[in-house]
């Protein structure tokens, strides 16, 4: 459905974009995960022709040039900064671009009317838009995109500076729209969002992909181990047999509390429990897409 | 051209959704236009109301009839004083200037004319020049005028002549010939005063000497009745620049907001994007013009020669502007440098165009370049259509210049706009 090959772009010595390529499939949503100025902005500019590549090319529906009408009228665009007009109604601004995506009529009113229901500003629909808080006017952003169905989504960090509120509307909209089979690229630089709503995820760092996988397959590759965090209601007797008998040298003391990072979580906490001793709480953090990024990198997805 | 009228409708409810911009782009030229007209509407008339202090030491019958012809200009504020505090109101700059009557101002001609002793003081102001050369012609008329007066009292004519008479024979610089000369004309005045009925001695004598007013007689014929048809076309070009400078920004606008770039990704064109852009700044300068059209017509009774010539050359005008506000406005990146570049062009445009300074009193290696300003050909079409009496032939040229200017500028914005890939 989507085809990005050897894609390049340069702005004087600064590369922005180097060398990516990535394939995705029809409905399938694909995450480009990064921190910022790793070039996902200006993949996504690639991909819908509002930037020329200075090298490889983009194909969208096997056609590979993003200027046409038809493949234009395939793309909806989620641009990271604001693209609605302040001056306007949520009503107006949706009107406006349906008609500039063809639509009309009967069909113009319904989908004006779906699109600011799933964006929740049904009631305040009249208002215009500079009275809207961040959270909302991101929502009314996102389904400008909707308003002409199309079949391919391109999501450019959609949820920047929003309220949780919001944000989960928006989650909610992406997985309905996931759920109508709709092909999605979503750039972010939040791991749980790329966790929670993409299939595969390709890690940008400088402008290239460092890995691209499933979130279990690229956590399990480059996640590392996880991490536990035992206290216990006394403080343990004999520090050396609890690290024989979970088989790690490493482990740290700190009155009743242990810490320690294991490949085999489960298997080592079985080993504490046959110690004798009762425990008081017990955490354990499996390794994520931010350990993925942290192992791949050397630096934290939000440095 | 339904997206180009979606895109229209969209940047005039834009436009109008903002009260600031409704003034300035709605208000404000209207208001500029019409200040303007109401500033030149006094051109031929000179300033009104010039205050100048008069000083009347010579009190004779003469200086009388002189000050009261003085009271009866309009555009003078007489205020009879003493020499002392007329100068002191002069120096205070509250006047613009004093005119001291000397004793012997009223001895008829001799005193008119004599340069040696003169029985005029002017005190002026050296900042207010301008004023006091105004003022030196509204003098010289009311003497000419108060002199025609005693033109038609025989006696004193006669007591005239007589002295010119015994002036002429007591010279010595003069030479036979022309002494003999002038006092056989002096003579024949003297017959014909002694002469000539007193019915036709009057009549032979009009009031007006030199009447200034009489001048005008001609501009009717031939030229604008009304200062504001000189104006109107000045007014309306500030007007349309007023409205292009606007929307200059427009295109800029859209792009930091984010908007511009969720249009490129649509289904629609640049030349789409600027057409639209171009057709409400058409709208929004055809409602403006209509505006000063009908106060030209109500407020200030401005005749228009011909109504079809001036729709013709309004609408080119506008056609013009629209188009070189499409290339302006795909220049600069920010709000800012648009703006700048869009006042700064349309500016110099105007400067060299006529717009500003009247051509005429432009330096005469600078008038060959009013050529290639827009300007000077909107405002040329427009007079030609109010109040040159431009044949729809004539009127072809201008019209056609400033489609070719506004067709030109469109299609660079659109090119320029094509190639920027930002």
């Amino acid at each position: 459905m989507i085809k990005a090959d050897s894609l390049k772009k340069q702005y004087g010595n600064i590369v922005a974009v180097d060398d990516v390529s990535f394939e995705v499939q029809k409905a399938e949503t694909f995450g480009l995960l990064g921190p910022n100025g790793a070039g996902k902005t200006t993949t996504i500019k690639l991909l819908c022709g509002l930037l020329k590549p200075d090298a490889g090319t983009v194909t969208l529906d096997g056609k590979t040039d993003p200027g046409l009408i038809d493949v234009r009228l395939s793309l909806g665009v989620v641009p990271q900064t604001l693209a609605i007009y302040e001056e306007l109604s949520a009503e107006e601004n949706l009107r406006f671009f349906g008609r500039i995506y063809g639509l009309s009529g009967q069909k113009l009113k319904e989908r004006v009317r779906d699109c600011l229901e799933i964006a929740g500003l049904s009631e305040r629909s009249k208002e215009r838009v500079s009275k809207y808080s961040g959270g909302m006017k991101r929502r009314l952003n996102m389904v400008c995109s909707l308003l002409h169905e199309p079949p391919i989504l391109l999501l450019d960090e959609p949820t920047v500076g929003v309220d949780p509120q919001s944000r989960n509307l928006i989650f909610d909209t992406i997985e309905d729209i996931k759920k109508q089979g709709r092909t999605i690229i979503y750039t972010t630089h939040y791991m749980e969002e790329a966790q929670r709503l993409c299939e595969r995820v390709a890690i940008l760092d400088h402008g290239k992909i460092l890995d691209m996988d499933t979130v279990e397959n690229l956590i399990t590759k480059h996640g590392g181990p996880s991490h536990i965090e035992a206290e216990f209601e006394e403080k343990p007797p004999d520090p050396g047999r609890i690290k024989s008998l979970i088989d790690n040298k490493d482990v740290q003391f700190e009155e009743n509390e242990i810490r320690f990072q294991t490949e085999k979580p489960m298997e080592s906490l079985a080993k504490l429990n046959s110690s004798g001793l009762r425990f008081g709480s017990l955490k354990i953090q499996t390794a994520n897409l931010e350990d993925v990024f942290l192992n791949l990198t050397g630096r934290r997805l939000r440095d | 051209m339904k997206t180009v009228l979606f895109l229209a409708i969209k940047d005039l409810r834009v436009l109008l959704s903002d009260k600031g911009n409704v003034f300035w782009v709605f208000g404000f030229p209207v208001m500029f236009a019409l200040f303007f007209g109401a500033i030149y509407s006094g051109i031929g008339k000179g300033p009104s109301g010039m205050k100048i202090a008069v000083v009347d030491d010579d009190k004779s019958e003469f200086s009388g009839n002189f000050i009261s012809e003085l009271e009866s200009d309009e555009a003078l504020k007489i205020i009879p004083t003493s020499r002392d505090d007329a100068v002191d109101k002069v120096r205070k700059g509250k006047i613009a200037a004093a005119v001291i009557l000397k004793p012997g101002f009223g001895d008829g001609f001799e005193a008119l004319f004599n340069s040696e002793d003169p029985k005029l003081e002017i005190a002026s102001d050296p900042s207010r020049r301008m004023e006091s050369g105004y003022l030196q012609g509204l003098l010289a008329k009311a003497q000419f005028k108060t002199l025609s007066g005693k033109f038609t009292d025989r006696q004193w004519m006669k007591g005239q002549v007589g002295l010119w008479k015994n002036d002429m024979r007591s010279d010595n610089d003069l030479d036979s010939g022309q002494k003999k000369l002038l006092l056989n004309f002096i003579d024949s005045l003297d017959t014909l005063l002694n002469d000539i009925s007193e019915q036709n001695y009057q009549a032979g004598f009009g009031e007006d000497i030199l009447n200034f007013a009489k001048l005008d007689v001609s501009r009717e014929s031939e030229g604008p009745t009304t200062s504001f048809q000189i104006t109107f076309p000045q007014a309306m070009l500030w007007a349309i620049l007023g409205c292009t400078a606007t929307f200059a920004i427009s295109i800029v606008k859209e792009r930091t907001n984010g908007t511009f770039a969720r249009l490129c990704i649509g289904p629609i064109g640049r030349a789409h994007i600027l057409g639209g852009k171009g057709l409400a700044c058409f709208t929004t300068c055809v409602f403006i013009m209509s505006i000063l059209f009908i106060a030209s017509k109500t407020i200030f009774k401005m005749p228009i020669g011909n109504i079809f010539l001036f729709i013709t050359a309004s609408l080119c005008s506008v056609l013009c502007f629209v188009g070189l506000m499409m290339f302006i406005c795909t220049l600069g990146r920010t709000e800012q440098s648009a703006g700048g570049a869009g006042w700064a062009i349309l500016m110099i445009m105007s400067m060299i165009g006529g717009g500003m300074v009247p051509l005429v009193f432009m330096p005469s290696w600078l008038r060959p370049f009013s050529h290639i300003s827009p300007v000077k050909w909107s405002i040329f079409a427009l007079e030609g259509a109010i109040w040159r009496n431009f044949s729809p032939a004539e009127m072809i040229y201008p019209c056609l210049v400033l489609l070719a200017i506004g067709v030109t500028f469109f299609f660079l914005g659109v090119e320029v706009l094509r190639r920027r890939k930002d």
